[in-house]
């Protein structure tokens, strides 16, 4: 659990950095003040968390179906671990990274209603490392209850970083908040290869 | 007064130097004897003694010379080897080895390092307890009186705890002075912030597991210190990333860049200290009148406190750990220690004098013990 909420608390700066400048305008634009600013934030996050709810169980599922004795179940996530955190490294280091928010197509959404729901959607599914690494440890749970429990910390994890969204305007500094985050989405990554290598020597030994 | 002193030298006559390290002399000598000197144990009065005398040579030189990083770091290096030294041989003599096993940690004997700092302020926040298991109030590394010295030296001193009080930083401190010339001299500017990334990880991961979580698998020093009996291949990767970090941030690096790598970029203490140094009475200031752009300390900087364009606009960052080592390349006189609202340029002398007073007599007193007790023990074992 912890792990996860490591997970998704240091991608979830990074996250919030790339896509809350495109966000912000949409959940706030034509906001009769906190009320209402405080629903659509709702409704996102609600979005959000249904949406992993539902990966954490199709993850459990077919973590059941392909990793079918222990051994497979320690060597594979393992590897899937090192693969993935690997990968957020380098997104942590790359220079030349996506700097446009996934979720840039709202702005083609006339319904102002639904346009909290298509963030959520879209913010949750937009496949990065962080989530693939989240999918692994879902999937590689003993139990679908592990398995929700996983996404629920990533979730809560990720999500404290969109509380004080409404405020994002008034950051001064966001270059260095944005470098900080970066490089915490870096050691996550570190945090997961080891994880990983932890997970894949034990199944080697025990295999 | 020395306001008008400019691009003159900070050297003192011998007289002099003698009278400015008297006090330090006095101080000292009360600490390091305990006011009653005892000869009775002739290795324990040889050690003493030479740890009196190598504290004050030092300090007197640095009045003496003018120079103040090159001094400071004989006594700071010599600090972090004793410690670990000091450490090791408790660890054996309690318990005949270097690592610790569960026992130890259900009986709370693990010895306390500053470092743990950042992760016990939030579970004592919101918890009312103590998430690291050593002693409170324990003669040897007891928390609280770990906690107070921390606490006094980081208000007074800002960073300059990083390179006056920490009994780790001498050892990359040490090797980033062995090469002449670094052979990585480009190091982006981003990676300075990594410790807040590491204080803020830590933190977090400390309050929720309720455990010292940076020292459970970050800390370098473990490698030097003690560490967890491995007995799993997860204790088994903790000791790999603890020797990995330690090869790597504390001695490669360092040595090729001649760059102080661990404080910079993974000490969260360091990332706490360098808030301090917003609010500590002494800072590093730059004569502009004086400065010639030469850069010089730019290069000697080894906390990237300094960059070309601070400089030019007369700005010391607040990563500056107050080491003197700019102070010293500046054959201008044009960097100094000052006091903040005493404009730059003006009481170069008389900042400098209370600085080194305080922040070497807190050097000597915290280091003295354990090179008292290093000394002691090689004396042992030479006679």
């Amino acid at each position: 659990m912890l792990e996860s909420f490591i997970l998704g608390l240091s991608t979830g700066s990074a996250c919030l950095l790339t896509c809350g400048m495109v966000m912000f305008p949409y959940l706030m634009s034509g906001s009769s003040g906190v009320k209402r600013i405080t629903i659509d934030l709702s409704v996102f996050l609600l979005t959000r968390m249904l949406v992993y709810a539902l990966l954490s169980v199709a993850a459990w599922y077919l973590g059941r179906a392909f990793f079918t004795n222990q051994v497979v179940r320690s060597v594979v996530p393992g590897i899937l671990y090192i693969v993935f955190a690997g990968m957020l490294i380098w997104y942590a280091i790359d220079r030349n990274r996506q700097k446009n928010c996934p979720a840039k197509f709202v702005t083609t959404v006339n319904n102002r209603k639904l346009i909290p729901i298509f963030l959520g959607v879209v913010n949750s599914l937009g496949f990065c490392p962080a989530l693939y690494l989240v999918l692994t440890k879902g999937a590689s749970e003993e139990s679908l209850a592990g398995s929700l429990t996983a996404f629920l910390a990533f979730f809560i994890g990720s999500s404290l970083w969109f509380l004080p969204l409404p405020l994002a305007g008034k950051i001064k500094k966001k270059k260095i908040l944005e470098t900080i985050g970066i490089l915490a989405t870096g050691l996550a990554g570190i945090i997961f290869i080891i994880k990983g290598l932890t997970s894949l020597i034990g199944g080697i030994i025990n295999g | 007064m020395d306001d008008t002193l400019s691009g003159t030298s900070l050297k003192k006559s011998f007289g002099k130097s003698l009278l400015y390290s008297l006090p330090m002399i006095l101080i000292t000598f009360m600490f390091i004897s305990g006011g009653r000197p005892d000869f009775s144990n002739p290795s324990s009065a040889l050690a003493m003694m030479i740890t009196f005398i190598l504290v004050n040579v030092l300090y007197f030189l640095m009045h003496y010379t003018g120079k103040t990083d090159k001094f400071r770091a004989i006594l700071f290096i010599i600090f972090a080897l004793s410690l670990s030294f000091t450490l090791i041989s408790n660890m054996l003599e309690m318990r005949n080895s270097m690592s610790f096993s569960q026992a130890d940690i259900l009986e709370c004997k693990i010895p306390f390092c500053h470092l743990v700092i950042p992760m016990m302020i939030l579970p004592a926040a919101f918890t009312k307890s103590i998430i690291f298991p050593g002693s409170i109030l324990g003669s040897f590394a007891g928390i609280a009186s770990m906690v107070v010295l921390w606490l006094v030296a980081t208000l007074v001193l800002g960073r300059g705890f990083c390179s006056w009080g920490c009994f780790y930083g001498g050892w990359d401190d040490g090797f980033s002075r062995i090469r002449k010339k670094p052979v990585i001299k480009k190091i982006s500017d981003s990676w300075k912030w990594m410790p807040f990334a590491v204080l803020f990880m830590v933190a977090l991961t400390s309050a929720l597991s309720l455990g010292p979580t940076y020292c459970d698998w970050i800390c370098p020093f473990k490698a030097v210190t003690e560490f967890e009996e491995v007995t799993s291949v997860a204790s088994a990767a903790k000791a790999g990333v603890f020797i990995s970090l330690f090869a790597g941030l504390v001695v490669i690096l360092p040595f090729l860049t001649r760059k102080r790598t661990q404080c910079s970029f993974l000490c969260p203490l360091g990332a706490i200290n360098t808030l301090s140094n917003k609010i500590t009475p002494f800072t590093v200031k730059i004569d502009k009148a004086n400065c010639s752009e030469c850069f010089k300390c730019v290069a000697a900087c080894p906390l990237f406190a300094l960059t070309q364009e601070g400089i030019r606009n007369g700005k010391v960052s607040v990563f500056c750990s107050k080491c003197g080592k700019c102070i010293d390349a500046c054959s201008r006189n044009a960097i100094h220690y000052g006091i903040k609202g005493v404009p730059a340029g003006t009481m170069k002398k008389f900042s400098r004098n209370l600085f080194l007073f305080i922040s070497f007599l807190f050097m000597a007193v915290f280091s003295s013990g354990s090179i008292v007790n290093t000394f002691r023990g090689l004396l042992d074992l030479i006679f």
